[in-house]
């Protein structure tokens, strides 16, 4: 157990390291700042004392560890448009963030749990092609589009939810539901895989062999063993659930870091999106990191390595 | 309901294989290939739409006529036969939109697809047949892509290199590759003890030589399934880019930014928005469909 | 059974996490909800240029005079009279007892403060150029100021309606950065609470001079999306929105939920040719080409089909409620012909490819699709654009503050809501100001002629002259004056504001 925290951990801090030249370099080796900062006429003169101010006629490893220095005290420089420090404009911005995903996450296993499980017991039955219909089809609408739907149906025709906004319950209906909507195709089909395989084996048949009720090997035995790989693909998929984040924040007008980002981005304000680009990863890889955790510590194979 | 949700090709390949009885299976593999068929078809007659849009398109696209602008469909009050769809806000036509809309957002999956699978696919191969330090190096750079948000990394780019149909091909492109790598990876790890590799070894072979001619032609079939699933999200990704107003730059259609500049009328001229909506989740669904059957046609795990 | 507990609490915090914080407290039926496209910089209105900080302005601060809104005429506000002692000084008599929202008495020392903070160039704020004519601000009495200025300034007056009166007490003891944040104002409004980019609330100033307002909270709910807006108009989500789409107006009038309310507005809108060369060197910089894309686009059917018929054709850039404003001179007329013998004329022959920025809607509707149409018709003549469209309002003007616009942009100007045509001259047309991209020393001369004389015909015949020479020189490309609608729910009473300012203090509940 120690040494697959170790191993994971190692594989963290080069992560973390690789995140950190994927931010510095979107916005230094793709781009030029002072282009960006100075007006287009402004003098060859002018240019390079900027160059000199912003410490960018140094070499790029320098600055790269200026950046990552100040980065860790979580100093990534003044927003350029809001006159503020990019960490807290970020920082504000990440609860609303963190909540949509986590009650994206939770729409996605009411749907996906339920449904998988049955397909995976009763299959080749209705509900399991039922699944693999809402499956394929689920995966090809997109969820902006989606949102639009709700939001016409809800908001403007039935008046029964509020169309944007944040801090009520009732705002927290729709883009969950848009969010968790994404995700539970996917997670259906891997929780119906999980729960199949599960049951062909030995200690299920033992199990049943002992004469357990069908209902108990189900819940106590099986549920169980199908949530590993659930959970792992999970934690994969939280970055691809944040992505979705960023389209929901976008179409319900979400008060989160994924509105900031794209505000930001259309700004050009590179402190913030640098700044999000990085909290972002952190958080991802620290769910990862957390989930492979807690399936090492529910998986006896793994524990015992 | 995809997005750049995306998906985890290796563990759902796998979760397709389950024991079956020999005459349910080929029941099933046939029912599958049959929705697989019936997909091929719509999906040749889009392709084909898009490839003969100039032929095809009633009106040009880009036609702006202010005094027909929002009219409705054919067979609805007020529509013409003109028109078939209706027109857009500034009275182009939309099914003509529509065609050429269909050809941009095609031509830019395929295109960043080819590059993604090429980066994908080489440096694939190279983890898995070398190993070691360069298979650790590649893992470790698939894992930092794999953990970043494809779409915050594409905005981010985006952002820098402005946006043009060129960008965001490359950046689609570019961010799309590891899950190629990974799978290719894996199945290269696994060819590469086989007799026919080792044998290949033991003749004196170049690594080149092995790699293109002997380990290569095994894995075409697992990446044509892949590229044929990405393509689908490819779409979705640059719809929802364009949507934002950061891809392919108006007047040039595609069905994102059509219907990102569609949202404004959804309230009183649905049609707008509605088309290009159905058409992103019509053409993602027969890519879908297809792929899934030609994982089930040819993917070796699969075939009992 | 521990790993039980384990998933338990994992679950548990997570739920607990779920919940957020900071309900709005207040009961719906006594507040009104204003939405806005975009969030202001700051509260400190003198030191942004936005609209939206005008607007949010008049609601916790208060200005020396104001406009009545029926007759249009600008009247008493914290001044109560105001005179001419000689030429170059004013006199203006205060209103007593007036306390700021921190319950400090108003006096002349915070108007002497006021004026002179924005004046000082030191501190870079940007409605500086709107008061540089005033040399001096006197105090005579606790209630009596005297203004000395830089020659005859015949728009004295109107200006008093544009510069927020803000405590002196704050500005030496907080100073400019809590100023940033923390309005302390005497207006109708106190500020309670600001989530940026997410929403205002005010609550009702008790202690206000004038008539009590009948709600007791504003919520101001920033809404980017404009269709977004509609359908939270329509389903009650917030009760008053401004710069609805001409398109959409059937949606909100069908509803049975809300209504539009129209008027004409102090706004006109044009597209600006570089001819100064302010971003290099540009086809713009010869008059025949700028005066063929004024030939080239049709505006009177482009007014009637995008905008149905919301806009009013103008030959410049002079509003017509505007001071000055020469209803006999005629805008140009489409003539492709013309247009393109004019573009031969001027080397030519094959047309030109030109930059053109673009926006969004911020402050005139249905932007995007007259720019399509107006892009349309340039093509035809010759003339073929290639946008750049910018997505904020913020980004935009400073890409035009510094010289980084293309040679054509989208520009739309509401004149500080001061009516009279120098607001949009000397800003938007002469040489080298930050939004202008238009140089001539004759048109220069006039405009200060006209800034500098006090007797109102004199003035009329200055601005005459002046609008004959940039209609002939073609310097922008000219559309239209706009009527603004806005969108305004049934539980309301509200009329649109002809200097686009919502006041919330005027919203009443609707009688049933």
């Amino acid at each position: 157990m120690r040494r697959y925290i170790a191993r994971q951990l190692v594989q963290l801090i080069v992560v973390v390291f690789g995140i950190s030249l994927l931010a510095f370099a979107i916005l230094h080796v793709l781009g030029d700042p002072v282009l960006l900062l100075l007006p287009q006429n402004a003098g060859k003169e002018e240019f390079e004392r900027y160059r000199h101010l912003l410490g960018l006629d140094r070499p790029m490893y320098v600055q790269y560890w200026k950046f990552v220095s100040r980065a860790v005290l979580g100093d990534f420089g003044k927003s350029w448009y809001a006159d503020t420090p990019a960490f807290r404009l970020v920082l504000e911005r990440m609860p609303p963030t963190i909540y949509l995903t986590l009650a994206g996450l939770v729409v996605a296993m009411v749907i996906a749990l339920p449904l998988g499980t049955i397909a995976a017991l009763r299959r080749h039955s209705w509900v399991d092609s039922l699944c693999t219909v809402v499956a394929v089809a689920g995966q090809a609408a997109p969820i902006f589009w989606l949102g639009i739907m709700l939001i016409i149906v809800f908001s403007v025709r039935l008046r029964l939810l509020p169309a944007s906004g944040y801090g009520t319950w009732q705002n927290f209906l729709m883009p969950s539901f848009c969010l968790g909507a994404a995700l539970a195709p996917i997670t259906m089909r891997l929780v119906r895989s999980g729960v199949i395989e599960v049951m062909n084996m030995e200690f299920i048949k033992t199990a049943r062999a002992k004469g357990l009720a069908e209902g108990r090997v189900v819940v106590k035995h099986a549920f169980r063993n199908a949530c590993i790989p659930v959970i792992t693909v999970l934690g994969l998929q939280f970055g691809q659930l944040l992505g979705g984040a960023i389209i929901t924040e976008t179409v319900f007008a979400w008060p989160g870091v994924a509105t900031l980002t794209v505000e930001s981005i259309r700004n050009q304000d590179f402190p913030v999106v640098q700044c999000a680009v990085v909290l972002l990863a952190l958080l991802i890889v620290g769910v990862n990191l957390l989930v492979d955790l807690v399936v090492g510590f529910i998986d006896p194979r793994i524990r015992a390595a | 309901m995809s997005t750049p949700t995306r998906v985890e090709l290796g563990e759902v390949i796998a979760a397709g294989a389950s024991p079956v009885t020999a005459r349910q299976a080929t029941w099933r593999r046939l029912a599958r290939l049959r929705w697989g068929v019936g997909a091929a078809g719509v999906l040749l007659l889009i392709i084909a739409t898009a490839v003969f849009a100039p032929l095809i398109a009633p009106h040009d696209p880009l036609a702006v006529d202010i005094r027909h602008r929002l009219s409705p469909p054919a067979w609805m009050e007020h529509g013409t036969a003109e028109h078939l769809l209706g027109t857009d806000q500034v009275g182009r036509d939309l099914l003509a939109r529509m065609i050429y809309g269909g050809r941009v957002s095609l031509a830019v999956a395929v295109a960043s697809v080819i590059i993604s699978a090429t980066i994908g696919v080489l440096l694939g191969l190279g983890a898995g047949y070398f190993g070691g330090n360069t298979d650790w190096t590649i893992m470790t750079v698939i894992n930092v892509m794999l953990t970043f948000p494809f779409v915050l990394l594409a905005l981010a780019v985006i952002a820098v290199l402005g946006p043009s149909l060129m960008n965001m091909i490359f950046v689609l492109g570019v961010a799309g590759w590891p899950i190629y790598a990974r799978v290719v990876r894996a199945e290269t790890l696994a060819i590469r003890e086989r007799e026919f590799v080792l044998a290949g070894r033991a003749l004196g072979m170049s690594h080149g030589r092995l790699v293109f001619r002997q380990i290569l032609p095994n894995l075409v079939s697992t990446i044509v399934v892949i590229a044929t699933l990405q393509v689908a999200q490819v779409i979705i990704l640059e719809s929802f880019l364009s949507f934002l107003g950061l891809g392919v730059q108006p007047p040039t259609p595609a069905w994102g930014n059509m219907l990102g500049e569609g949202r404004l009328y959804m309230l009183n001229s649905w049609w707008i928005a509605t088309f290009p909506g159905l058409a992103i989740f019509l053409t993602t669904l027969v890519i879908n469909l297809m792929g899934n059957a030609l994982r089930d046609w040819l993917d070796p795990h699969l075939k009992e | 059974m521990k790993r039980g507990i384990t998933l338990a609490s994992m679950v548990l915090l997570g739920v607990s996490l779920l919940a957020p914080a900071d309900l709005v407290a207040q009961s719906r039926d006594e507040t009104v909800i204003y939405g806005l496209q975009s969030d202001v910089q700051n509260w400190d209105p003198p030191n942004s240029v936005l609209r939206e900080s005008i607007i949010l302005g008049y609601n916790v601060f208060d200005h020396l005079a104001a406009r009545d809104l029926k007759t249009g005429k600008v009247g008493p506000s914290l001044a109560v009279s105001w005179k001419n002692l000689d030429d170059t000084t004013w006199e203006v008599k205060l209103r007593q007892g007036v306390k700021f929202h921190d319950g400090s008495p108003f006096s002349a020392r915070d108007v002497k403060a006021s004026f002179d903070r924005v004046l000082n160039p030191e501190n870079k704020l940007t409605a500086r150029g709107n008061h540089a004519k005033i040399k001096s601000v006197e105090i005579v009495d606790d209630h009596t100021v005297r203004f000395k200025t830089d020659g005859p300034y015949p728009l004295f007056v109107e200006r008093l309606t544009a510069l927020v009166m803000q405590s002196e007490k704050v500005m030496k003891e907080k100073g400019h950065e809590w100023m940033q944040e923390n309005p302390i104002g005497t207006g109708p409004y106190k500020l309670v609470r600001w989530n940026k980019k997410q929403e205002h609330v005010l609550i009702r100033n008790e202690d206000y001079w004038g008539p009590k307002p009948a709600y007791k909270y504003v919520r101001i709910r920033i809404i980017p999306e404009q269709a977004t807006q509609i359908a939270e108009l329509i389903s009650g989500g917030v009760d008053i929105i401004k710069a609805v789409p001409p398109d959409q107006m059937d949606v909100i009038n069908k509803s049975g939920q809300a209504r539009t309310t129209i008027s004409p507005i102090l706004r006109t809108a044009m597209i600006q040719l570089d001819q100064a060369g302010r971003a290099g060197a540009n086809p713009f910089q010869d008059r025949r080409v700028r005066l063929a894309a004024n030939l080239a686009v049709d505006i009177d059917s482009i007014i009637k089909h995008v905008l149905n018929g919301l806009g009013d054709r103008v030959a410049t850039t002079v509003n017509p409620m505007a001071f000055g404003f020469d209803p006999g001179l005629k805008p140009f007329k489409q003539d492709l012909a013309q247009a393109k013998k004019l573009l031969a004329d001027a080397g030519y022959p094959n047309g030109l490819d030109v930059a053109f920025l673009r926006g969004q809607a911020w402050a005139e509707p249905g932007v995007v699709q007259t720019s399509d149409a107006i892009v349309s018709d340039l093509a035809k003549a010759g003339i073929r654009t290639k946008a750049r469209m910018v997505g904020e309002v913020g980004p935009f003007t400073n890409l035009v503050r510094d010289g980084k616009a293309d040679p054509m942009f989208e520009w739309t100007w509401g004149y500080y809501s001061i009516f009279d045509a120098d607001a949009i001259f000397f800003d938007v047309m002469t040489c080298n100001q930050p939004y202008s991209v238009y140089c001539n020393k004759a048109f220069d001369d006039l405009v200060i002629q006209g800034r500098s004389t006090l007797d109102a015909k004199r003035r009329t015949e200055i601005y005459a002259k002046a609008q004959k020479l940039i209609h002939d020189d073609a310097a922008y490309l000219y559309k239209w004056s706009l009527r603004g609608v806005w969108g305004v729910s049934n539980r309301v009473e509200y009329e649109a504001p002809r200097d686009e300012v919502d006041r919330m203090w005027i919203v009443t509940p609707r009688k049933k």
